[in-house]
């Protein structure tokens, strides 16, 4: 149950490439001109859980994206787990074990519960494999293990349309734990759920805390408080601070990015 | 001093806790319960139904319609354009894996139905095809003559053997879609765009063959095969047999690639292709496996379409023909693989009693299809089925499900009557319409008029449930498994 996150302090690594899990080195992108995302330096230990905060515009989502792939850095290094991923496809990231959770969630709609999670199973991924093969014992177990934490077992055979909005959250986080990857990037996992439902994304969440190295995006500060870990405040695409929240909270160039001059 | 801390795969090992084990085999074993008694069989009424259904059609295809012809009820040529049909059935099959579950619209699937043809017709054409082949024009087919050849061309060699022509015929279309499939779509080709792409190809191929430099006929095609195919009742019920078999066959080799795991991601890459690059899949390795798969059905369908038809020319594969066969399994329904199957033969007897009944009536009729259809059955047929399995399924009552289904009983029986030649003679009468200069055979006033006591019906049941529920078009949560076990 050790942690390296207690030993190292990510902002002062002799060797980020290979100490840390995720290490973005003068990172940017840019829309049209426009500076999305200007990161100088950037580290994530090991299963460390670092939360990232920060006002609408700040490139919190553009940094989830430009680490899975999904959008080019226009200049710097990426690093995941010591492999230079800057250059490498969706795919490619998403095989060296970089998972994913989107802002608004998706599933696969017309699939049942039960089949959404079977297409995250670790492991095989190509056609003709797929054509043949069938989920263990051991493999069900672990899909319902999960689904009977975040209460789905009842619905398994539904599919998933008809989940409500924080069923499918759920649904997204359950195959982004079975899937286990070596990162998970979680946007906005409590994005539009009840108090109850929040409460028991943020336990799943601990309950990975540990185990993964996991990068959430939120904006419920009650939510990240309850979290507890190292957060990354993000403004106009840049590291603006870098500390535990009430260092953060404390921060005054964090008070006039949030609250405006 | 990390790696103290740090197992190599980054991640510290969970420890397994008896109780959290335990309480996961007990729900595996509810879970197997479930799968087994919920999700494979739905309610033993709907399974009885299916099963009914199944075993009626499979009686009346391969006994009762050959029994009806053999005493001589139905006549030969209604059979032998029931196995056409069927032909356009197989490359259903594979429109519907293109489309109806990958979600692919591909308007190129004629090309790759003629191309299967084509290579049938070439070995028909051969004297070991049986073809017609006369020594006053040097023992080459007729239209080799007329283009002043002496000899067989060298790439029509290989087709007198008529093992190497079935594995073309499959192996063909199978290779040319996978190859296209591969540079159109590993680019990200979707939606419209492929649509775009596969029509401009059908267009192009149709242009190609139509030459007469391809030596494969030109515009007229390839025909002069043995009359004992049309003609005779020993082939055109062998024919029709076999085409039969061939369906039934495609479709359990669909239904095992719908149900394997390979099936769902499928479906996955309809629904949000997008999602599955964050899961480590490539799409478009699944979309160029399904795209390969229907070329090959449709291909499989054009190899026993010359033999019955008895000819094959390039009007098969142009770009109408392509649009032609997705419409029809639109009206049938997609995703759902029978719906393929009854869309195909519904639309092509529609089309074929209409356009001799009405002549250019049909093309009126057709227009009108495709608005009705997408308009008030999206689902298209399959539609009815499964509110049918849902109505059955808590028990609705008689009246209710019986309003459900008779759309779908009613085109059934005029299927099957126009497809055998079966109406009686009364319903055969014309009467004029008015305006329009053109008769009407009662037949259809009879269709219109019980589709729209249908219609009526419908509606009055509608509003009566409103006025008693109060929920004004209140769409209701489909029953589902688990629902029907809480419920």
């Amino acid at each position: 149950m050790t942690t390296s996150a207690a030993q190292l302090d990510p902002a002062n690594l002799a060797d980020p490439v290979k100490e840390a899990m995720v290490y973005l080195s003068e990172v940017s992108v840019s829309f049209d001109g426009f500076k999305a995302l200007d990161i100088k330096r950037l580290c994530i230990l090991r299963n460390e859980l670092r939360v990232c905060i920060g006002p609408n515009g700040a490139g919190k989502t553009t940094m989830c994206d430009v680490i899975s792939g999904k959008t080019r850095a226009a200049t710097g290094k990426i690093y995941f787990d010591g492999v230079d991923i800057t250059h490498k496809k969706d795919v490619e990231i998403a095989r060296l074990g970089v998972g994913r959770k989107f802002q608004t969630p998706t599933v696969f709609d017309s699939l049942t519960v039960y089949e959404n999670m079977e297409l995250a199973l670790p492991g095989e991924r190509s056609v003709f494999r797929n054509l043949l093969t069938k989920e263990t014992h051991e493999q069900q177990d672990s899909i319902m293990v999960i689904l009977e934490r975040v209460k789905l077992t009842s619905d398994l055979h539904t599919p998933a349309k008809y989940l409500s909005h924080g069923q499918r959250q759920w649904l997204e986080i359950s195959m982004l734990m079975l899937s286990d990857p070596k990162l998970l990037l979680v946007d906005e996992p409590a994005a539009g759920l009840t108090d109850r439902e929040t409460d028991l994304t943020a336990e799943l969440l601990n309950e990975l805390k540990g185990h993964h190295t996991i990068i959430v995006i939120e904006h419920d500060m009650d939510f990240v408080r309850r979290l507890a870990s190292r957060v990354t405040v993000l403004n106009e695409g840049k590291v603006l601070a870098e500390g535990s929240l009430d260092q953060v909270q404390a921060n005054v160039d964090v008070i006039e990015a949030y609250l405006g001059r | 001093m990390l790696s103290d801390h740090t197992p190599e795969n980054g991640r510290a090992e969970r420890v397994p806790d008896p109780a959290a084990q335990a309480a996961a085999t007990e729900s595996r074993l509810a879970f197997e319960r479930s799968r087994t008694f919920v999700a494979r069989m739905p309610d033993p009424a709907v399974t009885r139904l299916r099963m009914f259904t199944v075993i009626g059609v499979l009686l009346l295809g391969f006994v009762v319609i050959p029994m009806l012809n053999w005493i001589g009820v139905v006549p030969d040529y209604k059979v032998n354009l029931l196995g056409k049909y069927l032909c356009f059935a197989i490359a259903a099959l594979g429109i519907d894996l293109i489309w109806g579950y990958t979600g692919l619209l591909s308007l190129c699937q004629a090309l790759f139905f003629c191309l299967g043809g084509y290579v049938m017709a070439m070995h028909l054409s051969l004297p070991q095809g049986w073809g017609d082949v006369r020594p006053e024009y040097n023992n080459i087919p007729q239209f080799m003559f007329f283009n002043n050849l002496t000899h067989l061309p060298a790439f029509w060699m290989p087709f007198t053997s008529f093992s190497f022509t079935i594995a073309t015929s499959i192996l063909l279309p199978g290779g040319i879609a996978a190859l296209l499939g591969f540079f159109i779509l590993r680019s990200r080709v979707r939606g419209v765009y492929f649509a775009i792409v596969t029509q401009a190809l059908a267009w192009g191929a149709w242009l190609l063959i139509s030459r007469n430099e391809m030596l494969l006929g030109g515009t007229n095609g390839l025909t002069n095969f043995d009359k004992d195919f049309t003609t005779t009742r020993r082939w055109i019920l062998g024919l029709y047999i076999l085409t039969l078999t061939v369906v039934v066959l495609a479709y359990l080799v669909c239904r095992a690639i719908v149900r394997s795991r390979l099936g769902r991601v499928l479906i996955a890459v309809r629904d949000r292709e997008t999602r599955l690059y964050f899961a480590g899949y490539k799409p478009y390795a699944y979309k160029v496996f399904a795209f390969a798969v229907g070329a090959m059905l449709a291909g499989l369908g054009g190899m026993l379409y010359p033999p019955q038809v008895g000819i094959i020319t390039p009007q098969d594969m142009n770009v109408e023909a392509s649009i032609f066969a997705v419409i029809a399994v639109a009206a049938g329904g997609r995703g759902r693989l029978w719906g393929a199957v009854y869309g195909a033969l519904l639309v092509n007897v529609l089309r074929s009693s209409l356009s001799s009944d009405l002549r250019s009536g049909w093309l009126l009729v057709d227009g009108l299809l495709f608005i009705v259809v997408p308009l008030f059955f999206a689902e298209g047929f399959v539609g009815i089925w499964s509110k049918l399995e849902e109505q059955v399924t808590i028990r609705a009552g008689f009246k209710r499900i019986g309003i459900t289904v008779s759309p779908l009983i009613i085109l059934s029986i005029f299927i099957l009557v126009e497809a055998l030649g079966l109406e009686p003679a009364a319903l055969q009468h014309t009467i004029p319409i008015p305006i329009m200069d053109t008769v009407i055979q009662w037949k259809y006033l009879l269709l219109i008029a019980l589709l729209g006591a249908n219609v009526a019906a419908y509606f009055s049941q509608r509003q009566n449930d409103r006025q008693t529920r109060g929920l004004a078009g209140f769409p209701p949560r489909p029953a589902t498994a688990a629902g029907r076990i809480a419920g």
